[in-house]
């Protein structure tokens, strides 16, 4: 090749190469420093940093929120019910991606929206990596399709541009009839869990089982998904019915109306409370108690106005006369938050099962079964009521301080004799009646499937606390406390033959697709009395309404035939004979029972407040309407004046609410009025609002 | 006859094939025409260097698509986003490659030596045109048609082709100060533009480079070039030491670089975060790594993890035997492009092949040393391997500009 063209090339010289394998020398130095660097971070760190990758992997999961199970009445009328809504997210970070996503995506949630653009232009200023803002909270599916449709790419009003925005399902929990059954069902928190009532105890039973949505590389690294998906609740069908339920609600509402501010600036009454209880299976058909309140808007203070404010125990404010504070709006405005939470409470809480109190004379029924049951007394007793009776230091007197004079057993429940209770408390002895207090559950929780029932235990005496005093006074209701849900169950069983069934306010468990999950069915927990007894005490409790002196006289619906037994009982401090809780406990028909009902006034807004008909006359509207519903036929021929009294009813249904009690003489003043002796006090001494 | 015959034959292996030669399957009326088939060989074909390139190529399309198939499904809908493009480009590289290996002789390139280097600075100044267009906050990319060129790619092979030629222009002159000066002086203008106008001080850094590498070749001596590397390091320093004393990261994104590199941890939310990550992936990679596509770290924690960080990905998932194994396959090609050069027929070929494989040293040294934290974050990418149409096809053009040189060597 030399020499061809003539012309020498210049050829890599020897030196060069020499050069030239200096510098491979020097990057074959650098290749193996670099080598043994990568040695020393894999040796000194591999594990650190395994570890470190690992705590940085935070896969995109997302909770995916379980519908909740709708609650339903028996009727199949729906209590509560979850809808499907959205939540707007705001992804800052997709929307910065380009700029001219900005303008036009902000314009469109201004416009679908109705957000303050300022707002999101800040937000976004300040948080250009956010993925996650919500705009708007609880959307109906109706409020975002206009924004869907300018994303959605087969859309004729598609937008590119607009992005950034996603849609987070979600569930809403309303209640299509607001206020019905409110302190039954309860509520839910923003979160979703259970609070009060059914939705609290039956809350797991309800929430379902949240899915969720992981984001993991699959095998082509390609960000995948999988999705768990949420487990709807199971819906609980209730044993309330929704008719009986409103019948009851309207009267107490009546009531509270026809009473509001009669004497305090005040409610009707400070609780009014009905249940009524199937007593052949312990099923409740309706608990309501007044004030009730809108579930949709648990928080709205309108129902607080009138009742009487409580501290931040729970416990009614008092003052030294002795005198409640009734919430008004201006006395709201002043409350810190923890006080008007209180406030709330007390209202949300279930008065049936949730407050304690003395029962009065509608525990006679049961010192009368405790001591026919153990042969203490054989029914054929007279006794000789003088208006009082010496016990132990005490004079106790009769709620008539006259004096009823000769009566057997059956007088004495009939008229409500304090005089012959204690004797036949006497003749059982405090061992017996502690015991047959136990047998009838006092004192003890019904286990009722609501969230909130009270604990009793020591509100009622044990047998080394309980001398003749005390075996006195509770042997005519005063001096322990019950809570309505513990007295009519054991009334249900002390009239259908001493079986005790279980409370129970749910039926059945559904899934979601309409199968029965569980059915709940009748349970006897235990018997109480037996059949013979169990007669006996209809016998006088029949009497108790029918009876030619009854107290409970006033209780019974035109055309039927019903028992039961009134009571009034004095409240705490006792000197002050002012406070009263009345109540009527009954059931009907009276020949074959098939319901119970129990209706509590508890403190009517009354100057004088001892008579049992404020609530016998809730109890007689209530029959009125409810036992036709049920389909139980009339079994007595109706008398022009009843008739002419149902016309009155039809026409103006709740007129008898007006009717002033005080006049009317003392027929149903069956109370311990007078009875106690003021330093005589209660069990545990516990009062209201426990 | 025969005696003749054979040396004739060694006569024409030694001469290298002129290109027209290879058409002509008719001859003469010699009778070695009728031999043709062996006389218009191809030549010195160096296997070595091919299927290295070759390894590297294939073995950097399934990296990438391993790394990048997190990325182009998420933001284009398409795990094989990355690697189509880029299989495309390779595809284009090898054609070229092929091509120029087998062009017309690689000594015509010394007239195109000044041409190429206007051609380059040209198409450096085009990005400033509305054909340039931005992409990642840079101006880098010159779009024809459906194609996108990185004129600074294409400013490194014509360097190489500018510089040899200038080496063999300059003779003897060449040894003086002053030659040192105006043969590195004469890079400066392209390397100035790219880092001016592309805003890319890693490829005009590379380009430099690449000039100082040839001119240690092409010059005899050491003392120079080992006063300019204490002149260089002693700059360095100074300006490091300044950076971590004085200098506040928000004055400039290249101090934050350097104050980054200084302590990592500090800076892993901002300028750190990408080398750390590197640093993770690479340390909980281990011995044998967590297998091919096991990669935790490409899913969104390695921005871009595809292009300059793609070696921390490779030790992530094939462990610290898989870096090696590339460094390896570096070392390889490197002392194959050595050889070559040490054997070229003449001056110019073996500059030529000294420029490739400066180019090839300095980018995968500085690459690694980035993504092993040894020198601050420049954004160099590793040759072959790293995701970068122009890049790949300019590096495989370079290397058929070798096998042209190759081709010609005696044997």
């Amino acid at each position: 090749m030399a020499g061809e063209g003539g012309k020498k090339k210049p050829k890599f010289a020897v030196w060069m190469r020499k050069k030239l394998v200096v510098l491979f020398l020097i990057v074959l130095l650098a290749f193996a420093g670099l080598g043994v660097r990568l040695y020393f971070i894999v040796r000194d760190n591999s594990e650190a940093y395994k570890r470190q990758v690992l705590s940085q992997q935070q896969y995109d999961s997302r909770t995916l929120v379980a519908r909740r199970g709708r609650i339903m009445d028996a009727n199949g009328t729906t209590l509560a019910l979850s809808e499907r809504v959205y939540n707007v997210i705001l992804d800052t970070e997709a929307l910065l991606e380009k700029e001219e996503y900005l303008e036009p995506t902000i314009a469109a949630l201004v416009s679908k929206f109705d957000v303050d653009a300022q707002t999101v232009r800040s937000y976004i200023a300040t948080h250009p990596e956010s993925r996650y803002y919500v705009l708007r909270r609880t959307l109906p599916y109706e409020q975002i399709t206009a924004f869907r449709d300018l994303t959605n790419e087969e859309s004729e009003n598609y937008d590119p541009l607009i992005t950034g925005v996603w849609f987070e399902e979600s569930y809403r929990r309303t209640y299509p009839n607001g206020s019905l059954a409110s302190s039954v069902v309860g509520f839910t928190t923003s979160d979703g869990n259970g609070l009060y009532g059914l939705e609290e105890y039956y809350n797991d039973t309800l929430s379902g089982t949240a899915g969720r949505e992981y984001g993991y590389m699959g095998d082509d690294s390609n960000p995948e998904y999988t999705v768990i998906p949420a487990v709807a609740g199971n819906a609980i069908v209730s044993t309330i019915d929704g008719n009986i339920q409103s019948i009851v609600e309207r009267n107490l509402r009546e009531f509270n109306d026809a009473h509001e501010n009669e004497w305090r600036h005040a409610d009707g009454a400070h609780n009014i409370g009905c249940i009524i209880q199937n007593v052949n299976t312990g099923e409740i058909l309706a608990m309501a108690d007044y004030p009730d309140f809108d579930l949709n808007d648990t928080q709205n203070p309108e129902p607080l106005y009138g009742r009487p404010m409580v501290n931040e125990y729970g416990n009614y404010v008092r003052d030294a006369l002795y005198e409640y504070t009734y919430l008004t709006p201006e006395l709201l405005s002043t409350l810190d938050n923890d006080l008007l939470m209180q406030q709330y409470n007390a209202l949300w809480r279930n008065f049936t099962i949730s407050d304690t109190y003395e029962p009065g004379s509608v525990a006679k029924p049961f010192t009368v079964a405790t001591g026919i049951e153990n042969g203490n007394i054989q029914g054929n007793e007279w006794y000789e009521c003088n208006g009082y009776l010496h016990v132990g230091d005490y004079e106790i007197f009769c709620h008539n301080v006259a004096g009823h004079g000769s009566l057997n057993v059956s007088k004495g429940i009939e008229v409500s004799c304090n005089v012959a209770m204690m004797h036949i408390g006497n003749a059982i002895g405090v061992e017996t009646f502690t015991k047959y207090q136990n047998v009838f559950n006092f004192g003890l929780r019904t286990g009722v499937d609501l969230a909130g029932e009270a604990r009793t235990q020591d509100l009622v005496y044990s047998a080394d606390e309980m001398r003749e005093t005390e075996l006195a006074t509770s042997s005519f209701g005063q001096g322990f406390n019950v809570t309505m849900i513990e007295m009519i169950t054991a009334f249900s069983s002390l009239i259908n033959g001493g079986y005790y069934y279980e409370p129970h306010l749910v039926r059945r468990i559904v899934s979601d697709s309409g199968a029965t999950v569980r059915n709940i069915e009748p349970r006897v927990l235990k018997q109480t009395v037996s059949q013979a007894t169990s007669d006996r005490i209809r016998l006088y409790c029949n009497a108790a309404v029918l009876g030619e002196e009854a107290t409970g006289k006033t209780a019974r619906p035109a055309g039927y035939l019903i028992g039961g037994k009134t009571g009034t009982a004095e409240t705490l401090p006792r000197h002050l004979k002012k406070w009263y809780v009345v109540s009527f406990l009954g059931y009907a028909p009276a020949d074959n029972p098939q319901i119970a009902i129990y209706v509590v006034v508890d403190r009517p807004n009354a100057a004088d407040q001892e008579y049992a008909r404020y609530a016998t006359y809730i109890t007689r509207n209530i029959l009125t309407e409810v036992l036709p519903y049920l389909g139980i036929p009339m079994t007595e021929t109706l008398t022009d004046e009843e008739r002419a009294e149902l016309e009155e009813m039809r026409a103006h249904p709740y007129e008898i609410y007006n009717v002033p009690i005080e006049g009317t003489g003392g027929e149903d003043g069956d109370s311990g009025a007078n009875a106690l002796p003021d330093d005589l006090g209660g069990a545990g001494e516990a009062g209201e609002g426990d | 006859m025969t005696g003749n015959a054979v040396r004739k034959t060694k006569e024409e292996v030694r001469r290298p094939v002129p290109f027209r030669l290879l058409k002509t399957k008719d001859g003469g009326a010699d009778g070695s025409v009728r031999r043709a088939p062996r006389r218009i060989s191809l030549g010195y074909v160096d296997y070595s260097l091919l299927l290295t390139v070759f390894f590297l190529a294939i073995f950097g399309l399934i990296m990438l698509f391993s790394t990048s198939s997190y990325e182009g499904g998420l933001k284009f809908g398409d795990p094989a986003f990355f690697v189509k493009r880029q299989l495309a480009a390779t595809l284009f590289g090898v054609v070229l490659m092929f091509a120029l290996s087998i062009a017309p002789d690689y000594r015509m390139l010394q007239h195109l030596a000044v041409p190429a280097y206007l051609f380059s600075a040209g198409l450096i100044l085009l990005v400033l045109s509305p054909l340039g267009y931005e992409a990642n906050g840079a101006r880098r990319w010159l779009k024809i048609g459906s194609m996108s060129v990185q004129p600074a790619e294409v400013a490194k092979i014509a360097m190489i082709v500018f510089l040899a030629s200038l080496v063999l222009s300059m003779k003897g002159k060449i040894v003086t100060w002053k030659g040192f000066a105006f043969f590195l002086g004469s890079a400066l203008p392209v390397a100035l533009l790219i880092y001016k106008v592309t805003k890319n001080l890693s490829s005009a850094c590379i380009v430099m480079g690449i000039a100082v590498i040839m001119l240690f070749v092409a010059t005899p001596g050491y003392k120079r070039f080992a006063a300019m590397a204490a002149a260089g390091s002693a700059a360095v320093f100074g300006i490091v030491y300044y950076i971590l004393h004085y200098a506040d990261p928000s004055d400039s994104m290249r101090f934050a670089r350097v104050l980054a590199w200084s302590d990592l941890e500090s800076y892993s939310s901002g300028t750190g975060y990408q080398t750390l990550q590197a640093l993770y992936a690479i340390g909980s990679g281990g011995i044998f790594g967590k297998g091919l596509g096991e990669s935790i770290q490409k899913t969104g924690f390695i921005p871009e993890a595809q292009n300059d960080m793609i070696f921390s990905i490779i030790c992530e998932e094939l462990g610290l035997f898989g870096g090696l194994c590339v460094i390896i396959m570096f070392f390889l090609l490197l002392w194959r492009l050595m050889i070559i050069a040490n054997n070229a027929p003449d001056l110019f070929g073996s500059l030529l092949t000294v420029g490739v494989m400066g180019h090839i040293a300095i980018q995968v040294i500085l690459n690694i040393a980035v993504v092993t934290n040894l020198v601050p974050n420049t954004g160099i990418t590793l040759p072959f391997i790293s995701y970068g149409g122009s890049a790949v096809v300019m590096q495989l053009a370079e290397i058929g500009l070798v096998m042209n040189v190759a081709r010609r060597i005696k044997t």
